[in-house]
């Protein structure tokens, strides 16, 4: 998949431009419905430069993960919580904007000038085989210890978020009793006391 | 099957046996929970702490290991990282012991608890010794992830939902600012991932390469340093360590810390060898304000947890002047400071959590006249808290003492006398819970106090927290007298570790001349 | 395995023969694949609202539409134009540019996602190394449209059903992807193509459907809550949400989500014919037949047939998945909420993860039969 480098360039461009446009748009926009639909447009964009660096899998990954998971599961929470609010302008508002404004543009010089002047050393190699078959390849050789201790964190991740999201159980004796047909098994169990000693 | 014996060999895989103990203890505590129930919370603890024990066995064993290299040599059991994984696992085997009452009055499971606990640890473990970019970044987060759970598992507390909450966002940023440092050491060596391999590159690299080098190298400590939490990278730590539950907070104050430290020296030592004078200078600042910030604000707490907090603060400053030394008497003050700490800090939090388990509070005016109800608490909180401080002849303050014999030798006067000055800074808060639990009359004592329930030891959890006490109690009052051992053993842990040789070639040099630098800045 | 045609060589060869650059010929071929996707997708949907028409009224012993064409064919061209000529209405206080995003964004991938279907050896628009990998990552882009939609309606109906949408996606989603990767590792490639040629050669025995039953039932399942084909049509239950967050659609906008929903079914329909039931492969190898024969494998006209063969028997077989889903949706009852999300999370899952074990343990002992 390489593309003829005019189309690339001009991708490129039209990408980058896209993708800070609506990235400011993420962090501009006073409509928080809004920042999140658009962040779904920084991530399409960002695996849009994925495949102009021919890493197709990682750019079909990265609108999976990102734009199919990530950023639906923010709409969701966005949208189940979304009260109407009308919250009390801040005083001096332009003075925080001001100085965030300052800081961020500085950090921005800093790093483009050290973008700019460091000699960057371009990896020139054309990879022939599938991209799949490489990362197959490092995962299971160099990187073999990440990538198992990576199935250790996702499973720790997946325990603990079931953990925060559950409701408690009540304990099955007294679940018996009070069973009816149409309440819900689980309900939030009475509080034990820190004092109490059961 | 001789395939998978040649791959196991060739892999070196024996060097993360300890690690893949903690694995199949984690298993274990998950599966058992599940088939036998909530049944088996009662003796689940007792797995944990078994599969621990084997952990640090293993560990003994990995000692001088001649093949230290892993899995490619994304991960390094040499003797450094095998005495901070020895570290991190006792402390959870603490934590544990302190863990059992607390989870059981707080009313949520254990068990997942403890698994999560030793996902944090494997993380830790797994940091003090990972040698790669990738591996470094893996281990982190899984250390991360896991903490933020446990910070806010007890949910049905509005202010661990807030340490939580606190803790992730500002962690996540954190992990986001040392992932950026560590993608542009991945540039600038030209697409390495292994330390010692970026550090070979980056030998080579010219002087065009400095700027970006030393971005890299401040968005890189950024982020070790809120582990640590150092003091510009701090915010978080007194309200997490408010809101938390307290073993987590145990836990956080010492596991995550070593492991925090080890990925500092090994990651500093090796892929920033080129900047070892920047570095230094960048700790010194970072040090400088611990010490300061740390103590002066500990003086005017009044909630335990929150000063144990900063105290935590002020102890990782006197820890970063071992680092800043550059010596191998440096790196082995601090390593000895750290397996000090480990008891004396988990000793004080195990007390607090038996206070605050008997009467609900953790504020300071509370522990007001704790001596006449309860002798063994009193002891052990004080002991613990004299030590913290650095009294002789507690374990700390050899562990100090140490650290600025090892600071001085290097020739950082100006840091070792404000080391000196914020002890003794320290030694008046500490000193004031003293005072406040012994030295009040009968009528003085608390409400809390007061209605101090009577003694009973043979509740569920309550065994294994006495067990944790008296231990922290005796290693803490003996260590210090009796430390010769463990000195002996930092010792080795140092000078028996190829990365200090390496180093230490660069040190000699640089040594001198960072104490110019770092004089003037002490003043 | 002969190469069949190759339309795109074939087409700038003719026009460099004409006398055209190649360059040129090059930028003309470009647009003519995209155009075939969607007059094949529409064409597929008209066909499908038909067969879905006519087969509901057989289910319910009704005739049907009759009058517009023979059998009622153009019934569903007539459909087509009283949507395009119905007033669009945008309700009052909706946010009218997600609105207007909403359905946009559903329908996009799935016609995207036309790029990795063959018909045959060459007869696909890109052979693409993470073919069907794409397709997954794309139609997980369609409950962000969903979510849209639902949200700027201003209608809590319209929200409900937005919402139930992006959770059953999502839930479907990792059985469906599971189902997949066991169909992946036997085949060595995520290329639909590969897919494809893994199973030919035996004819009808090699179709994966017979090494993955299971994983063709997981598969086809999480395809149809995939594309709210009842039983799973849960985000427009009519007893419960009016029609989900279609409510307030009505004009082109609502055609488009009619059309985005025709157009997955049919996509699935295709897709499950081309990992499960040998894709362009006629049910007896017409390779080996051609060879008793004596005929040449390079026979120019014997590659006409196999190559129209092709196109007619995916086709064909996806219209029967078609036929079988229409079938499906009048005969079963809807499930609940919560029986939905159960019987993915707790059942489905588990299911196509012991799959993939088996599947992987079966490539280690059986390398011949399971893709080595």
């Amino acid at each position: 998949m390489n593309l003829a480098e005019d189309v690339q360039l001009i991708s490129f461009g039209l990408l980058g431009v896209l993708m800070i446009a609506a990235a400011l748009g993420v962090v501009l926009l006073d409509q928080i419905v809004y920042s999140a639909f658009l962040l779904g447009g920084v991530f399409l964009c960002m695996s849009g430069l994925y495949v102009l660096l021919n890493a197709d899998f990682v750019a079909a990954a990265q609108i999976l993960v990102y734009v199919g998971a990530v950023n639906v599961l923010i709409l969701f929470a966005i949208m189940l919580v979304n009260k109407q609010e009308t919250f009390k302008p801040v005083g001096n508002r332009w003075l925080r904007q001001g100085a965030t404004a300052l800081v961020c543009v500085g950090l921005f010089a800093l790093l483009s000038t050290m973008v700019l002047a460091t000699p960057w050393v371009v990896d020139t190699t054309v990879v022939l085989t599938s991209t799949v078959v490489q990362i197959g390849k490092h995962f299971f050789s160099d990187y073999l210890l990440p990538f198992e201790l990576a199935s250790v964190l996702l499973l720790m991740a997946m325990v603990g978020a079931i953990i925060l999201a559950r409701r408690d159980f009540i304990p099955e004796k007294m679940a018996t009793d009070t069973q009816d047909a149409l309440t819900l098994p689980e309900r939030p169990r009475e509080l034990t006391g820190t004092v109490s000693d059961r | 099957m001789d395939l998978s014996n040649d791959l196991a060999a060739q892999l070196n895989a024996g060097a993360i046996l300890p690690e893949g103990l903690v694995i199949v203890t984690l298993m274990a505590v998950l599966v058992i929970d599940l088939i036998v129930g909530r049944k088996a919370s009662s003796w689940l603890p007792y797995v944990a702490i078994a599969g621990l024990f084997a952990t640090v066995a293993a560990l003994v064993l990995q000692w001088d290991n001649p093949n230290p290299l892993a899995f490619f040599d994304s991960f390094n059991s040499d003797d450094l990282s095998v005495i901070f994984r020895g570290i991190i696992a006792l402390s959870t085997v603490i934590t544990i012991l302190m863990s059992i009452r607390y989870i059981e009055q707080s009313g949520t499971s254990l068990a997942e608890f403890m698994a999560i606990m030793l996902t944090a640890t494997l993380g830790a473990m797994f940091l003090s010794g990972a040698n790669d970019l990738v591996m470094i970044f893996v281990s982190l987060e899984t250390l991360s992830i896991s903490s933020y759970l446990m910070t806010g598992y007890t949910k049905r507390d509005p202010r661990s939902n807030e340490a939580a909450l606190k803790y992730l966002l500002i962690g996540a940023a954190s992990s986001a600012i040392f992932l950026y440092g560590v993608s542009l050491l991945y540039g600038l060596s030209g697409g390495e991932t292994n330390l010692a391999q970026i550090a070979a590159q980056l030998a080579q690299g010219d002087s065009d390469q400095a700027l970006g080098l030393a971005i890299a190298l401040v968005f890189s400590i950024a982020g070790i340093a809120f582990k640590i939490s150092a003091v510009p990278f701090h915010q978080w730590t007194p309200d997490v360590y408010e809101g938390s539950p307290t073993p987590v907070v145990a836990f956080l104050s010492v596991g995550s810390k070593a492991a925090g430290f080890a990925l500092a020296l090994r990651m500093l030592l090796t892929a920033f060898e080129s900047v070892t004078v920047e570095w230094h200078f960048i700790f010194t600042a970072l040090a400088i304000l611990s010490m300061i910030l740390g103590n002066v604000v500990a003086l005017a707490q009044t909630s335990m947890k929150r000063m144990l907090a900063y105290s935590s603060i002020a102890q990782a400053g006197f820890v970063m002047l071992g680092m800043i030394a550059g010596t191998e008497a440096g790196y082995a003050s601090m390593v000895f400071y750290l397996l000090i700490y480990l008891f004396m800090n988990l000793g004080a939090f195990t007390c607090v959590i038996l206070f605050s388990l008997r009467t609900g509070t953790d504020q300071i005016s509370d522990y007001a006249g704790l001596y006449q109800k309860d002798a063994l608490l009193t002891l052990a909180l004080s002991i613990c808290l004299l030590s913290l401080g650095g009294i002789p002849p507690m374990a700390g303050f050899f562990g100090k003492i140490y650290l600025f014999w090892a600071g001085w030798q290097a020739g950082l006067y100006g840091l070792v006398l404000l080391g000196l000055v914020t002890s003794v800074i320290s030694i008046y808060y500490y000193i004031r819970v003293v005072k406040m639990m012994v030295v009040k009359e009968p009528q003085e004592m608390s409400d809390a106090v007061q209605n101090y329930p009577p003694i009973r030891w043979n509740l569920t959890g309550m065994r294994p927290l006495q067990v944790g006490i008296v231990f922290s109690l005796i290693t803490t009052s003996l260590a210090g007298i009796l430390s010769n051992p463990l000195l002996t053993l930092a010792n080795n842990s140092i000078t028996q570790t190829d990365l200090f040789h390496v180093a230490n070639a660069a040190a000699v040099e640089t040594v001198a001349q960072v104490a110019e630098d770092a004089d003037p800045v002490a003043q | 395995m002969n190469s069949g045609i190759d339309l795109q060589g074939s087409f700038i060869q003719t026009l460099t023969e004409f006398g055209l650059p190649q360059d040129v010929a090059r930028a003309l071929w470009i647009p003519l694949p995209m155009v075939l996707v969607v007059i094949g997708a529409v064409v597929g949907v008209l066909v499908t609202v038909w067969l879905e028409r006519k087969v509901s009224a057989a289910a319910q012993q009704r005739i049907g539409p009759e009058f517009a064409g023979p059998l009622g064919v153009l019934q569903p061209v007539a459909d087509g134009l009283k949507l395009v000529f119905k007033e669009d209405v945008t309700p009052n206080k909706s946010d009218p540019w997600l609105f207007t995003l909403g359905p946009i964004l559903v329908v996009i991938p799935v016609i995207l996602s036309y790029l990795i279907v063959p018909f045959g050896q060459n007869l696909l628009i890109t052979d693409l190394n993470v073919g069907i990998f794409l397709w997954i990552a794309l139609s997980s882009i369609a409950p962000i449209g969903l979510l849209m939609s639902g949200y700027s309606s201003n209608n809590k109906y319209s929200l409900l059903g937005g919402l139930r949408a992006a959770a059953q996606s999502i839930s479907y989603e990792i059985p469906l992807a599971l189902a997949v990767l066991a169909v992946v590792m036997m085949s060595n490639s995520l290329s639909t193509i590969d897919i494809v040629e893994q199973q030919s050669g035996y004819g009808i025995l090699g179709w994966n459907i017979w090494r993955q039953p299971v994983g063709f039932l997981i598969f086809w399942i999480a395809a149809l809550a995939e594309c709210e084909r009842l039983p799973f049509d849960l985000p427009e239950a009519e007893e419960e949400l009016v029609a989900g967050y279609q409510t307030e659609y009505s004009g082109m906008r609502f055609a488009l989500f009619y059309v985005g929903s025709y157009i997955n079914l049919v996509l699935s329909a295709l897709i499950v014919a081309i990992l499960y039931l040998g894709g362009w492969e006629f049910p007896i190898p017409l390779d080996q037949l051609a060879g008793w024969l004596g005929v040449s494998e390079t026979t120019p006209w014997l590659q006409m047939l196999t190559a129209s063969l092709g196109i007619i028997m995916t086709i064909l077989k996806a219209y029967v998945l078609v036929f079988l889903a229409v079938l499906l949706r009048w005969t079963l009852p809807r499930v609940r909420i919560d029986q939905l999300l159960n019987l993915g999370w707790k059942f489905l899952l588990p299911v196509a993860l012991v799959n993939l074990l088996l599947t992987a343990g079966l490539k280690l002992v059986f390398p011949v039969a399971f893709g080595g």
